[in-house]
């Protein structure tokens, strides 16, 4: 485990990746300081004020909204967008800020659960072998034959919006993956002497496959799985984009994509007059995913010497 | 030396092959002599990481990235394989000088038949039609001892076991009458009844097509079997060189000597077997003097400082040591004829 | 090699099946109510209870799971796939009448990236090409941190909006006049690009092209960055082991070395990565088709998502699976038309 450490900060684009990731992290620990909640939702973007179009950065808070306050009796925090106001007047820093909340939360709790399901399914399945193995793995075509962002997209629906739907929706369909991978490693680690010793001693299936299978074979899985965080990120603010993610003016920067979607063109005459509304989303999507991408793919190669230095 | 009557096939000169790595130039190979008479079997022994298999690939310049041929020459009938370009040298591979892999299973292509491998030198060399062709690998096959060779062309690498494999492989080698053979450690990737079979059907194919061959192998038991005189290599030079039955009777090199007792024999009771103490030195920094005064129990401060060179001591016995009257006296205490006895 | 692909294909409908009980699994997680509204074009029929239930009994919605998972299936096996509101048409309908858009674009996603990507995947690995080697490592970059709908809205961004070049939607307006309303315009293959060469008109085909360019880049630059990635290491791969050394010591020529003896050999995990790429591609249908507002099922889809049209989503769902397991068919054929091992298990 040091030695992987070692490797991670030795390596320039995973020191990157991490410098990242660190600095993702201190913004959503400290977002409520960052950017001060309006509402007794943090997750709620504030309006600056009822436009239908994006306003650019620095736009002050409108009138309206500043009498909507003082009839409510709010104090007022904030005056400006800092990085101007998405479509319907949404603060798009502020999104942005609390949006890095919700993609952690997205990324490692849709990652965490599909992982788990897919070693208990994956580590039964080779362990025990025969027709449950047969079975399960049947099953994990069947999951398989529906591209995943098709089926995420119909379960969204049919569930309803929301984002706990969503990431229901992203583990139901996102364990297939791993449990394919430590199926592959115990099947072979279960021919290992220390694995037949075990048995021979009788110890029970249950804390062979715990003590002594999947410590010897988690670290793939957990490789994949900090893999994937970026792209279960991605798939959830697809999702919002496509208008089956997260509920309108919650904090999430799929749908500060979305809100930009019909701006992106410009007015006749003024072409990328509103960058502004897709370009700070797209930074902050894009720099998270990356931070992820990078770390994964050093843990790879310290993996995989194989496909060191062919890339 | 034994065959001078007979025309002389090869004759490599103070070939020197370095690999330029980038931690260092690693010389592989660093002035080797030898040459090989028409239908002769020279062998090539040597720890692994020696130069041996360099050796070889140097002769048909197939050398991997980043190896290059620096220095010597290499004279195959009269010419100098080295002044020659890629166009000359592929006329000259497969069909002159072919080669024998060690694994068979990975110096077959997995995706194509055991025929289309077979016959595919053929059609490189000679006009030939594909039928005529089939018929040849047909043929081969049945030379190589494999039955139903009509059914086997059309079989995938995968589908033979490994001596058919190898079987293979040497039919594939001998596809154009090649006039020399270089055999990479043909059976050391065999089991051993399979090694024995491999030999007795290389020897009698060598006899039977006239041509010359380089074993390279680590077992001095196999070469005992088939060769005529071996050179022994040790960090890219070659330290004894002399008719096989000296190799054994009389050893002259330390190293040559160490190798000998390592040998697992029947018929004699030693306590235990000696292996070289020690490992083959790295080859980016080779020992000053001789390169194997670290593992060698006869060594004195003047191999630490001054290499030896390769001489002629004994009638057509050349050997590099300073000390090869002690090593003959130390030799001569165990008399190594059984080993012998054994293949003759 | 025949009984190979035989067997597979009477794999197929097994996994189909497996397939539509999945999506009825998920589509039972619907109200009775809820999905009969799948079935019918006017809502004003819901309001009425005893109409609504006789409804629900016709269309056995209300049933245990057997004998509805049944029914559902017949109604599958007839085409009845419900009405889409989002569409105004049957489902079946809907379908049929946008995949040739759908397919015009995933076509020319995929067969340049097979054709021209394998190519010079092989060739940067032969070459130690400097700038493509550059290329390669960029486009993956990139390709892997850039999602979908942020690169498509980039390219809608530069290409629209700033240089007016690349226009979203099909076809022009009076193209579309053209193609959809004039008699003298016949549809031969639903793909406008090629109707419009075998119609004579070059304007249509260069509007046409126009449309298609972006959602084709935004669609395949991943796939461009996975398979020149994988298809060079492979080859790299490949190049070192002992058969093609071997090649070389029977006097074979380079030429021929490297695309028999080693291309073969390295299409082996380029063909799995192919296989992804196409299921990627299926899902980005989706999000490329809303950016660039490519009216084909896609663009259907995601409306219909928005709109809460069950219907439609789960036919669109029922298409796609279908697609896949026939694209994993495809693959598992290459697959064994390249390597004996696979073929003669």
């Amino acid at each position: 485990m040091n030695r992987i450490v070692k490797k991670l900060l030795s390596n320039t684009t995973s020191l990157i990746g991490l410098i990242l990731l660190f600095v993702f992290v201190i913004i959503a620990v400290f977002a409520p300081i960052i950017a001060p909640p309006l509402f007794s939702d943090p997750y709620q973007i504030p309006r600056m004020s009822w436009d239908t179009e994006p306003q650019p950065p620095g736009f002050p808070l409108s009138d309206d909204m500043i009498f909507i306050y003082e009839s409510m009796g709010e104090p007022i925090i904030r005056d400006k967008a800092i990085f101007g106001t998405a479509q319907g007047g949404y603060d798009i820093f502020y999104g942005l800020i609390w949006g890095t909340r919700t993609a952690f939360r997205i990324g490692i709790v849709t990652v965490v659960f599909s992982m788990l399901i897919g070693v208990i399914l994956g580590s039964i399945a080779a362990y025990f072998g025969g027709w449950l193995d047969e079975l399960l793995m049947r099953i994990t075509d069947i999951f398989l034959s529906i591209p995943f962002l098709v089926a995420a997209m119909v379960l969204t629906t049919i569930l309803g919006r929301g984002l706990d739907k969503v990431m229901i929706a992203l583990v139901f369909f996102g364990w297939m993956g791993y449990a394919r991978v430590i199926r592959g490693s115990i099947l072979c680690a279960k021919e290992d002497v220390y694995v037949m010793a075990a048995r021979a001693l009788g110890v029970k299936d249950y804390s062979i496959i715990v003590r002594h299978l999947l410590p010897n074979t988690i670290f793939p899985v957990m490789v994949q799985a900090s893999m994937n965080i970026g792209s279960m990120v991605i798939t959830a603010a697809a999702l919002s984009f496509l208008g089956v993610g997260a509920p309108l003016g919650y904090a999430d920067w799929g749908q500060m994509v979305s809100f930009a979607r019909n701006w992106i063109i410009g007015s006749p005459g003024h072409a990328g007059e509103y960058w502004y509304a897709v370009f700070f989303p797209a930074v902050f999507i894009v720099l998270f995913v990356l931070s992820w991408n990078l770390v994964g793919d050093t843990l790879r190669d310290i993996m995989d010497p194989r496909l060191r230095g062919e890339l | 030396m034994v065959n001078d009557n007979k025309t002389k096939i090869l004759q490599v000169k103070d070939l020197k092959t370095y690999f330029f790595t980038e931690n260092g130039i690693v010389k592989a190979v660093d002035g080797v002599d030898f040459e090989i008479y028409q239908g002769e079997t020279l062998g090539l022994v040597g720890e692994s990481g020696c130069g041996k298999s360099v050796t070889a690939f140097s002769i048909v310049k197939l050398l991997d990235y980043p190896g290059k041929t620096v220095g010597g020459q290499v004279f195959f009938r009269g010419e100098d394989l080295l002044k020659k370009n890629e166009k000359q040298m592929r006329q000259i591979r497969g069909k002159e000088i072919s080669l024998i892999f060690q694994e068979p299973m990975t110096s077959l292509n997995p995706v194509f038949t055991i025929g289309f491998q077979i016959t595919e030198a053929l059609k490189v060399h000679y006009k030939i039609s594909k039928p005529k062709a089939q018929e040849k690998a047909v043929q081969l096959l049945k030379k190589v001892d494999i039955p139903i060779p009509e059914q086997r062309i059309n079989e995938y690498p995968h589908q033979l076991s490994g001596g058919m494999r190898q079987r293979a492989m040497i039919a594939m080698a001998l596809a154009c009458d090649p006039v020399l053979l270089i055999a990479d450690e043909p059976t050391t990737s065999l089991d051993v009844t399979i090694q024995a079979q491999i030999l007795e059907l290389m020897k009698t194919l060598l006899k039977e097509f006239n041509s010359s061959l380089i074993m390279i192998t680590h077992d001095l038991g196999v070469i005992a079997e088939i060769a005529d005189r071996i050179a022994v290599m040790y960090a890219g030079k070659i330290v004894e060189y002399t008719d096989t039955r000296s190799i054994f009777y009389n050893p002259l090199h330390p190293y040559t000597y160490g190798l000998l007792t390592s040998i697992p024999r029947l018929d004699m009771d030693i306590e235990k077997l000696d292996s070289i103490p020690g490992l083959v030195p790295d080859p980016l920094h080779f020992p000053e003097g001789c390169k194997f005064h670290p593992r060698c129990p006869f060594a004195t401060a003047k191999c630490r400082k001054e290499e030896p060179v390769l001489k002629e001591v004994e009638n057509k016995h050349l050997v590099r040591c300073w000390h090869f009257e002690k090593v003959k006296e130390e030799a001569k205490k165990i008399a190594f004829t059984g080993r012998l006895a054994v293949s003759e | 090699m025949l009984s190979y692909i035989i067997r597979r294909i009477l794999i197929l409908p097994l996994i189909l099946l497996g397939v539509t009980f999945l999506i009825f699994c998920l589509f039972s997680l619907l109200s009775p109510m809820e999905r009969l509204a799948t079935y019918i074009n006017d809502p004003s029929v819901l309001k009425n209870p005893q109409s609504a239930q006789r409804l629900i009994d016709k269309y056995h919605l209300d049933e245990p799971f057997p004998s509805g998972y049944v029914h559902w299936l017949k109604s599958l096996l007839r085409f009845d796939f419900g009405w889409s509101p989002t569409a105004n048409q049957p489902v079946w309908e809907a379908i049929m009448q946008r995949l040739p858009a759908t397919m015009e674009l995933v076509l020319y996603s995929i067969i340049p990236v097979i054709l021209v990507g394998i190519w010079l995947g092989v060739i940067s690995a032969v070459h130690h090409n400097d700038i493509l080697d550059q290329f390669i490592r960029v486009t993956a970059i990139i390709g892997w941190s850039l999602p979908t709908f942020i690169f498509g809205l980039l390219i809608l961004f530069i290409f629209y909006g700033m240089l007016g070049w690349l226009p979203p939607g099909r076809l022009s307006t009076w193209a579309q006049y053209i193609v959809y309303a004039e008699e003298g315009f016949k549809n031969y293959t639903y793909f406008i690009t090629i109707d419009s060469l075998l119609n004579g008109r070059l304007d249509i085909f260069w509007d046409a092209l126009k449309h298609l360019i972006g959602p084709i880049i935004t669609l395949s630059y991943i796939s461009w960055a996975y398979l020149l990635r994988i298809t060079r290491s492979s080859m790299l791969e490949t190049l070192r082991k002992d058969y093609i050394r071997t090649a070389r010591s029977k006097g074979v020529d380079e030429k021929t070395v490297i695309h028999q003896h080693a291309r073969k050999n390295a299409m082996i995990p380029v063909v799995t990565v192919a296989g992804m790429m196409i299921i990627r591609m299926l899902g980005g249908v989706v999000i490329t088709e809303t950016v660039f507002t490519y009216p084909g099922l896609g663009f259907w889809a995601a409306s219909s998502a928005q709109q809460l049209d069950y219907g439609s989503i789960i036919g669109f769902a029922l298409l796609f699976a279908f697609l896949m397991v026939v694209g994993n068919l495809i693959v598992d054929v290459s697959y064994a038309l390249i390597d004996p091992r696979v073929r003669l298990e």
